[in-house]
């Protein structure tokens, strides 16, 4: 079956998570992704992937960035590793790296250098904090992004200590895929490459960025500070309620007219109730008094009947699960956002699958993912046109493994 | 030169998630026309206040979202109406909508007629809970994300979950469905045909929790589904603690060199000597105790006191900003991450965020902020699609057009 992007050959340099689910991505549609691995082991720069991953599930964050990937490991230590390096890159469309721009420098990767060797490479810098400004070379983690942007402190409720979410990082996968996607896109009409940069900075503001332009145009203390969910401008939007077995209920009404006709018996309440006749006075005169009313009324009753009830009567409310949920979601397993693999070694396998549908052009698992050197004389002879006897020469050298 | 010139989107969305997804490409020079209908147009110009603050003179929830696009106000519930936009699509690159499949099948532009229309068009759609989920349920963006079970792990123990900041699952859908229209687009080249690219809210959403989700579903470990406390944490070196004045945030590995690096800044010999800190596992054990010490010493000095040690030590740390540090952040500025956009609402100059990804060669630009409700309806009609001006007048006086 054709592949959106085949044809496409991403060779990538990268340690880290981020980046390397944002060419997954790529590989999943076809893109032929090959993975270069320099140091010891590929886990090492996934254990900062996210502080809650406890070390030994790291591991498991592999599957992700390795899948449908090619897996090269070379001793960069010697020149011959290094040149080897620069010719995979050469012989790339795109060429994707994490790596610090000093080190890229040194080893002649840096985007002039390349650019020197292949005219039309799009070259694909995973930063930190983008190229430009004082602190262009801080360390490329997510938790100093995430400091930055301004939701860790009004994230949680007041008074409690700030949140790190974590998902900042993801916005730039996507990003990763949708930059390279529109310098290949150029490349296709005029021949031209470019330097592509994605930034976990960059990338925090655009997920937040309903927040972020919102304060920008009204410079409201409201937006620098936590908000109580005892103090929701709407107490049927935006609001979480406790049922009676210790989970939570979140409501997203807006439009208040439209759903408070059929969630006013639900809760035990008249609809004509002269109290809460009007958007207004549902929101603005009498909402701590509805608040006070609905968090009576939703601990009455377990979070099943809750859930059932707001599918029952097309209400726009849900039961705040946790992650056994999507684990065991059959409409998570149809829509092929989560796969569930019967491996013949590993057994029964679940991970992430594909966010993105394509009639024409699906998504598909082609190889999970490789041992670290499993294709590097393969792709050395597809890609290098290396021969039989020059691959083994380098094994023997001990610049690449047998 | 922007690299998108020259592609044309007809852009039928409402709100966040699908405007946000071809803003995204307008940036990068694509030809957007958001479709909106004749009386009021998108909701979204309607939006009147944020977080109960007023907007004020300029409504920047449509006009950010929507800008560099062109408005074309047309009513889709007139035949003739429908005409004029199977006329536009035949004369465009993509599709992209965010509307119900029942509005949709009833105005004729679901996929199937549109195909028919124009066999290279890319339709583009932003679902709530995937092609495959048979619902009928309004989805929006927190009663999705409650779904996915990246809101259950936030929070200290016994509070309400997080939610990751208003329209944190609508940014990653529209930022997934540009990246697919873009792979469409890029396949159509060897396809010689367009496609259906779907993406949900709730496929995109499992992707914000990616690093825990997966480590989950692999393992099946139940501490990565529930919430864990500040005080317990995985890592008891990687956190935020308080100082006197601020948060801050530190992330050092879990190694006896940076413990002990650490407890020099902190000067504080005694923890370093504490048999209870002496390894990385018996760290991670008495995880508790320790946080505890170590926000006994840091909320004893301002945040600039320890930032100047932790920084000379070149220990990754940053205080936890609010988004008025955002606002005034040179590195955001300096890499366009925020830029200043005439608006002609309140004629001045305005903040506003700028552009997600960096493209050396061809960088997006802000042309100009959201248009006005039908301005372009004229243009398009007779420059585009070579309607008579008896056309346009007639058009006008029936109500099908602004």
């Amino acid at each position: 079956m054709a592949q959106a992007l085949q044809g496409v050959t991403v060779v990538e340099l990268v340690d880290g998570f981020w980046a390397g689910l944002g060419t997954t991505f790529m590989a999943d549609f076809g893109a032929r992704v090959v993975k270069v691995t320099a140091g010891a082991s590929p886990l090492d720069g996934l254990a900062k992937a996210h502080r809650d991953v406890p070390p030994e599930h790291v591991k498991h964050l592999y599957h992700l960035v390795g899948r449908n990937k090619l897996g090269v490991a070379l001793d960069l230590s010697g020149q011959e590793g290094q040149d080897l390096l620069r010719r995979l890159a050469t012989a790339a469309d795109v060429f994707v790296s994490d790596w610090p721009r000093r080190d890229l420098e040194a080893l002649a990767l840096d985007y002039e250098s390349l650019r020197a060797r292949r005219e039309d490479i799009v070259y694909v810098t995973a930063s930190g904090f983008g190229q430009k400004g004082p602190d262009a070379d801080l360390p490329n983690l997510e938790e100093l992004a995430a400091a930055r942007i301004g939701l860790m402190p009004i994230l949680p409720q007041p008074g409690r200590p700030p949140v790190y979410p974590g998902h900042g990082q993801i916005y730039a996968s996507g990003l990763l895929l949708l930059g390279a996607s529109i310098a290949l896109w150029h490349r296709q009409r005029t021949g031209e490459g470019q330097w592509v940069d994605v930034s976990l900075l960059a990338a925090g503001m655009y997920g937040a960025t309903l927040d972020v332009q919102a304060y920008l145009a009204m410079r409201s203390e409201r937006f620098l500070r936590p908000i109580s969910r005892y103090d929701a401008g709407n107490p049927m939007s935006g609001t979480y309620y406790l049922t009676s077995d210790g989970r939570w209920l979140t409501l997203t009404m807006p439009d208040t007219d439209r759903y408070w006709p059929r969630l006013a018996p639900l809760v035990g309440l008249d609809p004509a109730d002269p109290r809460f006749d009007t958007h207004e006075k549902r929101c603005e005169v009498n909402r701590l008094e509805l608040i006070r009313l609905l968090e009576e009324a939703f601990r009455r009753a377990p979070s099943d009947y809750w859930k059932e009830a707001m599918e029952e009567h097309d209400l726009s409310g849900d039961i705040i699960e946790d992650y056994s949920y999507p684990a065991n979601d059959e409409f998570a397993r149809l829509n092929g956002y989560v796969l569930s693999l019967d491996h013949p070694l590993m057994g029964d396998l679940k991970l992430l699958g594909f966010p993105i549908y394509m009639s024409e052009t699906p998504a598909s698992l082609d190889r999970l993912a490789p041992c670290p050197h499993q294709h590097t004389a393969q792709a050395l002879r597809s890609l290098l046109g290396l021969s039989e006897e020059e691959v083994v020469a380098l094994q023997e050298k001990g610049v690449i493994r047998p | 030169m922007l690299p998108l010139e020259g592609l044309r989107i007809v852009d039928l969305t409402v709100w966040f998630q699908g405007p946000i997804a071809t803003r995204l490409l307008a940036d990068f020079g694509a030809e957007v026309i958001h479709l909106e209908r004749p009386q009021g147009g998108d909701p979204a110009r309607g939006v009147r206040t944020i977080r109960a603050v007023p907007v004020g003179d300029w409504n920047q929830y449509f006009l950010v979202n929507n800008r560099n696009k062109k408005s074309v106000a047309v009513d889709l519930n007139q035949e003739e109406g429908q005409a004029i936009v199977h006329r536009l699509v035949q004369e465009s690159d993509a599709f992209v909508t965010n509307l119900a499949p029942e509005h949709l099948r009833r105005w004729k532009v679901d996929y199937e007629h549109l195909r028919a229309i124009n066999p290279r068009l890319v339709y583009g759609m932003a679902s709530g809970y995937g092609r495959f989920t048979p619902t009928r349920r309004p989805a929006f963006d927190l009663t999705v994300q409650a779904l996915t079970g990246v809101m259950a792990r936030l929070g200290e123990p016994g509070e309400p979950p997080i939610y990751l900041g208003m329209g944190s699952g609508d940014a990653m859908g529209g930022l997934l469905l540009a990246g697919g229209v873009m792979m469409a687009l890029l396949a159509r080249s060897h396809l010689g045909r367009g496609q259906l690219v779907e993406v949900s809210l709730y496929g995109a959403q499992l992707y914000l929790g990616a690093p825990t989700l997966q480590a989950y579903l692999a393992s099946g470990d139940d501490r990565l589904r529930r919430q864990r406390s500040r005080l317990e944490p995985v890592n008891p070196l990687n956190n935020v603690f308080p100082s006197s004045d601020r948060w801050l945030v530190l992330c050092l590995p879990n190694e006896d060199g940076a413990w002990h690096a650490l407890c020099e800044t902190l000067e504080r010999p005694e923890l370093a000597a504490d048999q209870r800190f002496a390894t990385p596992q018996s760290r991670e054990a008495n995880c508790r105790p320790l946080t505890e010490a170590l926000d006994d010493v840091i909320s004893s000095r301002p945040a600039e006191h320890w930032l100047r040690r932790w920084r000379q030590r070149g220990f990754p740390c940053a205080p936890v900003n609010t988004l008025a540090d955002l606002a005034a952040d040179p590195q955001a500025w300096a890499n366009d991450y925020l830029m200043r956009a005439y608006c002609p609402e309140i004629d001045q100059e305005v903040d506003v965020p700028g552009m997600a990804l960096t493209l050396s060669r061809t960088p997006g630009q802000i042309r100009h902020l959201g248009p006005e409700l039908g301005q372009d309806t004229e243009q398009v009609l007779v420059e585009v699609l070579g309607y008579s001006w008896d056309d346009v007048i007639r058009f006008k006086d029936k109500g099908v057009i602004l």
